[in-house]
């Protein structure tokens, strides 16, 4: 947070939501405007990354254990998450693309970024963090 | 959708480091020196090692 922000006292729920409904918005309802807007570009910008790079958004499948937890680090991104699987015509990624990997490695980090911007989001506005 | 950058494992690499830099040095740092001082270090570590794993990948390839 930069010196010019300050913390406004807030619901530590909504702003939990907010922060999983799109990247950055918990900060932005929490005054933190300006880190709002620059984790809103950076987790949209890996998330897209990633779509472009042909990722995968996970689903849970069985005898894959692993896939529950890919699936619920995708699900962080919220409403991006959401949308681009209504909107994709390929939500599974194409395995055989060079760049796979390199998807769903964005996408994976996208998710779990933005439940990190949660839980940073719940401890502004109850007071642990600054 | 089409790949947004052209696909080259470093610059894909790069561009990684850089967001994941970014966001830490936002999310751990509260003053603009302390950030611009962690994201150097990360980026920094993240490509350098990312070089020198791809680099050991050739001795030991498997």
């Amino acid at each position: 947070m930069s010196t010019a922000e300050t913390a406004v006292s807030r619901s530590p729920f909504v702003a939990a939501v907010l922060a999983w409904v799109f990247p950055g918005l918990g900060h932005f309802y929490l005054g933190r405007r300006r880190s709002g807007v620059l984790f809103a570009l950076i987790v949209t910008a890996c998330f897209v990354l990633g779509l472009s790079f042909e990722g995968r958004l996970y689903t849970i499948e069985s005898g894959q254990p692993l896939t529950i937890l890919a699936t619920f680090a995708v699900y962080g991104t919220g409403l991006l998450n959401i949308a681009a699987r209504l909107l994709s015509s390929n939500p599974a990624g194409t395995i055989l693309a060079v760049t796979y990997e390199y998807g769903c490695a964005y996408l994976l980090t996208a998710g779990l970024m933005n439940l990190l911007l949660m839980l940073d989001a719940w401890d502004i506005a109850t007071g642990r963090k600054p | 959708m089409a790949a947004l950058l052209p696909v080259d494992h470093f610059l894909i690499m790069t561009v990684y480091a850089l967001l994941v830099s970014a966001f830490f040095s936002l999310l751990w740092r509260e003053q603009r020196g302390d950030r611009w001082k962690l994201f150097g270090v990360l980026v920094g570590s993240l490509v350098l090692g990312g070089l020198a794993v791809a680099w050991l990948m050739y001795p030991f390839p498997s």
